[in-house]
């Protein structure tokens, strides 16, 4: 039923929930072996994605698979994939320990196994407790076991860090690090890259329902470029300039400056000076991986002619890393 | 045991983690019970009335005097088909429940299809309706036969039949929730419907009907057939001891049984069969393409 490869394949993937489209022609892989960061801001299409991608959620167009099979024709899926979702649900007069029967039952795996995964996650003396008394944390944790209940290859985890501790976002990030290492696949997304930068290997960032960079973390992190802040006399002069010479990537920050990336200073003040537009003060500056980050999605909420931020705002790829 | 004995277990330990059926099931077995035990003593009550002299006549009709007449039939029957209300609000939360506690989308992510989640539910919940029809049988029983001279009292073999038809009658009802609950999606809605409609709509509907000499049309609504099942065996199971009854007479004793308009228990129950396979069938659609968000 499926080829046992640990592969995560999304396909020109679609949904269109009413005039909203969640995800729009979507594509990337995803490899065993490594955490691979999904990420994208609020309301980008990451659960939707993923709910795709389990069944859950049935695409307008495209497809996904895993193991090279759709979810539907895994067979045994809770032995294939686990997954932790956001909205995942528990009946709160159920104790842990019976939730987590109910499902082994269901994967195929015996009673031990509940137990086994209550250790697992650290919730090996609350496994009797009702879960309509757990806090988000631990229902977090609970839902972790769950998906791993059939021991699986895949492990899709949606926004797992919600609710949980700084010590339980460590012990995640531990986890799936030799999760991953024992040749497993893991996909986990996010809306901070900062939450997830020291887990993933690899990432797959999306804006507005299509990806805007999928590739190696480490390309993104060497593709960090200086930019230049610039304070002129004129913004609209100086940017009508910058551009005439071909250069796109400008942004006005929230005090009025600009920023301008991939030109040098020098190159900035001849611009200006053949513009006439005074300068009245420039500094360089590093963009770290979060600054990046944002640039590649705010997209998003800074999109050109969006009243109220930075006018010309043009996604300035980076160098490496595969492009889809 | 393979992928459905699988899921079998799973849904069945979904229903026994919980307080749900004995929370349920407490007041099928108090209502049962109390309502053999009413109907026990008015059947009583009546048969002492009728077997004063003033109204022998009645006697007369039925070929046999009161002390003989098995009443307390009627009352199994209208027991019964009021206790079997519980069963069917269980299976209404089956499906409702599982999507407003949005443990759906675990459900559905660890079984092979949708399509085999909700038919390894739809057992697990016959199962169920008869555990219930069992408990409302046995509580109904006991009232009745507390309650009743053992003349009134049906014999073996009316037992046998009686207790067959509730048994089947409780299934169904039961399905017919699952059915609904699965349509419905909403635990509220779903609770709210089936007691409204089985208990204040339909019945309205069919004074209307049987003003309006229109009664056939009873039988074939959800709640006319049910009803229909154990009603039917009582008023036959009746009229078999009563010798012979006339025409005019056994309908007024199939209004009795709650059988007013509906068709042997067989026919009723293949009727309430079909409301059931519609409610499911359309509830089975709605779940099995629904977007799980
Ligand atoms: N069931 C739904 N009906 C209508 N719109 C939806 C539904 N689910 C998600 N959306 C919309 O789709 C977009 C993507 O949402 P989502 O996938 O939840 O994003 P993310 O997980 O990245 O925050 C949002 O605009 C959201 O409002
Ligand atoms: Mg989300």
């Amino acid at each position: 039923m499926h080829d046992g490869s640990g592969r995560i394949v999304v396909q020109n993937l679609t949904k269109q929930f009413g005039p909203v489209t969640a995800v729009q022609n979507l594509s990337f892989t995803v490899e065993p072996g490594s955490v691979t960061g999904f990420l994208g801001p609020n309301g980008a299409g990451k659960t939707t994605t993923l709910r795709m991608l389990l069944g859950l959620v049935s695409p307008t167009a495209g497809f996904a698979t895993i193991n090279g099979s759709p979810f539907g024709r895994l067979g045994q899926p809770g032995r294939v994939v686990g997954a932790v979702l956001e909205a995942q649900g528990f009946h709160p007069k159920r104790t842990a320990r019976n939730h987590l029967k109910v499902y082994a039952s269901a994967v195929g795996v015996p009673d031990q196994r509940a137990d086994q995964v209550l250790q697992l996650v650290g919730l090996g003396s609350a496994g009797d407790r009702k879960v309509g008394g757990y806090s988000l944390g631990m229902k977090q944790r609970l839902a972790l076991a769950t998906a791993l209940l059939g021991d699986p290859q895949v492990l899709v985890l949606d926004e797992p860090a919600n609710g949980l501790d700084p010590e339980g976002i460590a012990w995640l990030r531990t986890f799936l690090q030799s999760y991953a290492r024992s040749g497993r696949t893991v996909l986990i997304s996010s809306h901070l890259l900062a939450e997830v930068e020291q887990t993933v290997d690899q990432v797959v960032i999306i804006s507005r329902g299509q990806t805007m960079y999928y590739g190696p973390l480490d390309h993104l992190r060497q593709s960090q470029q200086s930019r230049v802040i610039v304070q002129p006399s004129d913004v609209g002069a100086l940017v009508t300039a910058l551009r005439a010479e071909g250069v796109q990537a400008i942004e006005q920050l929230p005090d009025g400056r600009l920023a301008v990336a991939g030109v040098t200073s020098k190159y900035i003040a001849d611009a200006a000076l053949k513009a006439g537009v005074s300068v009245y003060g420039m500094q360089e500056e590093q963009i770290d991986l979060e600054r990046l980050f944002f640039q590649l999605t705010s997209g998003q909420y800074a999109a050109p002619g969006y009243p109220g931020t930075g006018y010309y705002v043009q996604q300035q790829p980076p160098q490496q890393g595969g492009w889809a | 045991m393979g992928l459905m004995g699988n899921l079998l277990q799973s849904e069945f330990r979904k229903t026994i983690t919980t307080g749900l059926w004995w929370g349920l099931m407490i007041p099928t077995v108090l209502l049962a019970f109390g309502w053999g035990l009413g109907t026990g003593f008015l059947g009583k009550g009546f048969v002492d009335l009728a077997s004063q002299s003033d109204v022998e006549q009645l006697s007369d009709i039925f070929g046999i005097t009161p002390d003989q007449w098995r009443v307390s039939l009627f009352g199994i029957a209208r027991s019964i088909n009021v206790a079997t209300i519980f069963p069917m609000i269980f299976g209404g939360l089956a499906i409702a429940n599982e999507i407003n506690r949005r443990t759906i989308t675990t459900t559905f992510l660890t079984s092979s299809s949708r399509g085999a989640a909700l038919s390894a539910k739809m057992l697990v919940y016959i199962l169920w309706g008869a555990i219930f029809g069992l408990a409302i049988v046995l509580s109904v029983a006991l009232g009745v036969i507390l309650s009743s001279d053992s003349s009134q009292l049906p014999d073996a073999s009316g037992w046998l039949a009686l207790a067959t038809a509730g048994l089947v009658a409780s299934v169904l009802m039961t399905m017919f929730g699952v059915g609904v609950g699965a349509l419905m999606t909403s635990v509220v809605g779903t609770t709210v419907v089936l007691l409204l409609y089985m208990l204040l709509v339909e019945n309205g509907l069919s004074l209307v009907l049987s003003i309006n000499g229109l009664e056939q049309v009873i039988g074939f609504l959800p709640n006319g057939s049910v009803n229909g099942i154990t009603g039917s065996v009582a008023a036959d199971l009746f009229m078999s001891s009563a010798g012979v009854v006339p025409d005019e007479l056994q309908l007024a004793l199939r209004y009795m049984a709650g059988a007013g308009g509906a068709f042997d228990w067989w026919l009723s129950g293949l009727i309430f069969l079909s409301w059931t396979a519609i409610a499911f069938v359309g509830g089975w659609a709605a779940t099995a393409r629904k977007d799980i968000t």
